[in-house]
């Protein structure tokens, strides 16, 4: 079963961290992501930069998108990145998603839509799945 | 990376069969289009709120919690991951989802 992980943190924190700590903070990354591939789930992942950098774009039940700049939420915490893994079931990814190195932070776990399932044959995670 | 929120909740238990389908199959159209257009990187849809679990990091230890991050009335739907010049080139990809119904798209870049 494939599951996406949504990571959702106060980016603050970042900015305030000390070089040293930054740096110590990449390698917690960098072995997450490792122990992912190494132990075969890892399907894609990528950090988001600030949410300062964010554009918005709503699609209004009639008429044109509206485009504008920021997130989509202004709460303290932002969406910073993402994992997407295939593991066995959902206590396996519980496992993963409780190692994720972002203290203070918080992990929303949820199933992948199985197209094939939905009977969508125009659909596939091919794109996905090869990452 | 494009992440989509829209009202999910109320989709997956109002929307008819034939109209799920129909937005599928919209999406299917769309991941064609970007994929042909060698911009698509990656992309999933998920399955419903109700079946989210949430963990928080508090003071070392993980809290464990049934249903989504966010309790609001929009939640997130899916992503694409998408290679594009500029976020203007983004948003012009984010206009053509076939979201519907008052959702939102917020485009975010990736760190390099």
């Amino acid at each position: 079963m494939k599951y996406l992980l949504a990571l959702f943190g106060d980016e603050s924190r970042w900015g305030e961290a000390t070089p040293e700590q930054q740096a110590a903070s990449m390698k917690g990354w960098d072995d997450f992501t490792k122990a992912t591939i190494e132990a075969g789930v890892h399907l894609g992942g990528e950090g988001l930069q600030p949410s300062a950098t964010a554009t918005t774009v709503a699609i209004p039940e009639s008429g044109d998108p509206i485009v504008s700049d920021g997130p989509f939420a202004e709460t303290k915490e932002q969406l910073a990145g993402y994992y997407l893994l295939d593991c066995k079931d959902l206590d396996d990814v519980l496992g993963w998603a409780k190692r994720i190195p972002m203290a203070g932070g918080t992990v929303e776990v949820r199933p992948v839509m199985d197209y094939e399932a939905r009977g969508s044959e125009a659909h596939s995670n091919e794109a996905g799945a090869a990452r | 990376m494009l992440a989509i929120y829209s009202d999910e909740t109320s989709w997956w238990q109002d929307t008819p069969a034939d109209e799920m389908d129909a937005t599928l199959a919209a999406y299917g159209a769309f991941s064609d289009e970007a994929r042909a257009s060698g911009v698509l990187v990656s992309e999933a849809g998920l399955e419903p709120p109700p079946e989210a679990k949430t963990v928080r990091m508090r003071s070392g230890a993980a809290v464990i919690t049934d249903g989504p991050y966010a309790d609001g009335k929009e939640q997130l739907g899916g992503f694409y991951v998408l290679d594009c010049a500029t976020i203007d080139e983004a948003a012009e990809w984010a206009a053509k989802l076939p979201i519907g119904d008052d959702g939102c798209v917020e485009i975010r870049a990736i760190i390099e």
